[in-house]
């Protein structure tokens, strides 16, 4: 230290500092230096560095808001494919369960269909049997009257054409058929009608 | 033949830290090359390293500019 | 220079210690305005007002400009400060840093920029001045930090006896208030002085060997010796570069190491 006082005392000769060790500090030059530098120093802090921290972390947060929005929309995607698939996942199970139940359904008709039909055919025979076996009584009930009636006829006819030989008496009858079987639809009318007109 | 023999001095000075400087790095890129992952913290110890033992150098250094 | 001055009377002299004494304004004394303190105050208008035009209009998307500024600064305040210094509170050092980096970057190219071609630092005064600011800022860190006993104790590596102790204190004091600084003044200065003096030598060496010297061999030497010069420009440019890194960082690390919570 006391060197570079006596170095500082003497630095006033001519010439000294052409010659001094470089490694001795000018004094001068220290001041300027420090000088700049403090200038340089406030410069910097005041007005550079505040605008670039700025710039950076508008930057960051345009990054960060560029990234969280991607995300959100990745969240959004994936939601909204969650969703997709649930509803199709739930189309197809209301599809099947349509199918099903469209068969069920048209099972129950074919059977109920069936049921009825057969209960139907059922009626129909029931009711065709009924109406046969009303016509039938029915036709009973007329031919016995009707029988009683021609038998009577014919038997009056017989006794009456004094049943003198047999071909004559064969002839009568075989006339009389003739005679029934011609009248056959107006005898289920009147019975009474056809008469022995050539007997 | 003229000259200082102090930068002899600073020439004999001189070896020491330049092999040790190259020994710094040379363990700075195998551990880097090693681990990169650990470049930060082997950096700042590097350079810590690099600089003190390049103080002898420097030393040498002045000491040429002072004794002549 | 005396390198031609004196050719003619006695043969060549090598560049030296003067030719970087070129005192502009005033004495010869210590307080003369000399050529590094005028290339100084010059760099550092360049400097504000290039920095004032770059930041004034910022836009997200950078243009050329800006791409330029947010790159060193980023270099700076993302390599430098966040990574050696920590997250935490780097953000108070990065103008500090910022404006050291550049102030030192600039100055170091203008020691091969045709112009002004002197490069500041190789006065070591300029070096002396940024590592005075560092240092002073360092100490006053830890001790606003530990107040000056607790300060002063920290200094001491933990975990060591009282005997081994006695013996490694000074050494560590030595480092703290010696070593550092003096060797971060000094390595700037060292590679800014060498190297400027290697590029002088080359070209007025050179020089001397094409006008003085006489002979065809003696010219063909000295054009070798110019394209030495130009290679040792490149290596220059490359060496001015990467000491103002190192300063930078390591101005980082001692500033780390008064903020973190070991000393």
């Amino acid at each position: 230290m006391a060197a570079v006082y006596s170095v500082l005392a003497s630095g006033d000769e001519e010439g000294f500092w052409a010659e001094a060790a470089p490694i001795i500090p000018h004094p001068g030059e220290l001041v300027f230096g420090i000088v700049a530098f403090a200038i340089l120093y406030l410069v910097v802090a005041r007005h550079v560095v505040p605008r670039l921290e700025q710039v950076l972390s508008e930057r960051t947060t345009a990054i960060e808001g560029g990234l969280e929005r991607a995300e959100q929309a990745q969240v959004q995607a994936e939601a909204a494919l969650t969703q997709y698939r649930a509803q199709l996942a739930e189309a197809r199970g209301e599809a099947s369960r349509i199918r099903q139940e469209a068969t069920e359904e048209g099972a129950a008709i074919v059977v109920e269909m069936r049921a009825r039909a057969q209960a139907e055919a059922d009626r129909i025979v029931a009711a065709a049997q009924q109406q046969i076996e009303a016509e039938h009584q029915h036709a009973l009930i007329a031919l016995r009257s009707e029988v009683g009636d021609l038998a009577t006829e014919l038997a009056s006819r017989i006794v009456g054409e004094a049943l003198a030989d047999e071909a004559r008496s064969s002839r009568v009858v075989d006339r009389f058929l003739a005679e029934l079987e011609h009248l056959e639809p107006v005898a289920a009318n009147g019975a009474g009608a056809p008469t022995g007109q050539d007997g | 033949m003229e000259g200082n023999i102090a930068i002899l001095g600073y020439g004999l000075s001189a070896i020491g830290p330049g092999i040790g400087v190259g020994l710094v790095f040379a363990a700075y890129i195998n551990g880097v090359a090693r681990q990169p992952e650990a470049k930060g913290t082997l950096q700042t110890i590097a350079f810590l390293g690099f600089a003190l033992t390049e103080a002898l150098a420097i030393f040498g250094l002045a000491l040429a500019f002072v004794f002549r | 220079m005396r390198a031609q001055s004196a050719a003619g009377s006695d043969g060549f002299v090598a560049p030296d210690v003067s030719d970087f004494w070129q005192p502009l304004f005033g004495t010869d004394g210590p307080f003369a305005v000399t050529r590094a303190s005028v290339v100084l105050v010059l760099s550092v208008v360049g400097i504000c007002w290039l920095l004032l035009a770059a930041t004034r209009k910022l836009s997200l998307v950078p243009g050329r400009t800006q791409l330029v500024t947010e790159s060193v600064y980023g270099l700076v305040r993302n390599s430098v400060a966040r990574d050696v210094i920590g997250s935490k509170d780097f953000l108070r050092f990065v103008p500090l840093l910022f404006s050291m980096f550049i102030l030192i970057l600039v100055n170091n190219l203008f020691g091969v920029v045709p112009p002004i071609q002197f490069p500041t630092m190789s006065r070591v005064a300029m070096p002396a001045a940024l590592t005075l600011v560092v240092f002073v800022l360092y100490h006053y860190l830890g001790i606003r930090k530990r107040g000056v006993v607790g300060y002063f104790k920290s200094l001491m590596p933990p975990g060591i006896g009282i005997g081994l102790g006695l013996l490694i204190y000074p050494l560590e004091l030595i480092t703290y208030f010696f070593t550092r600084p003096v060797t971060l003044a000094l390595r700037l200065f060292g590679n800014m002085f060498a190297g400027h003096l290697l590029l002088l030598l080359f070209i007025t060496g050179g020089e001397y060997l094409v006008f003085e010297a006489g002979g065809a061999g003696m010219m063909v030497a000295g054009g070798v010796s110019w394209f030495m010069a130009f290679v040792m420009t490149v290596f220059e440019i490359l060496v001015e570069f990467l000491q103002a890194y190192i300063f930078t960082l390591l101005a980082a690390l001692y500033l780390a190491g008064a903020v973190a919570d070991e000393h």
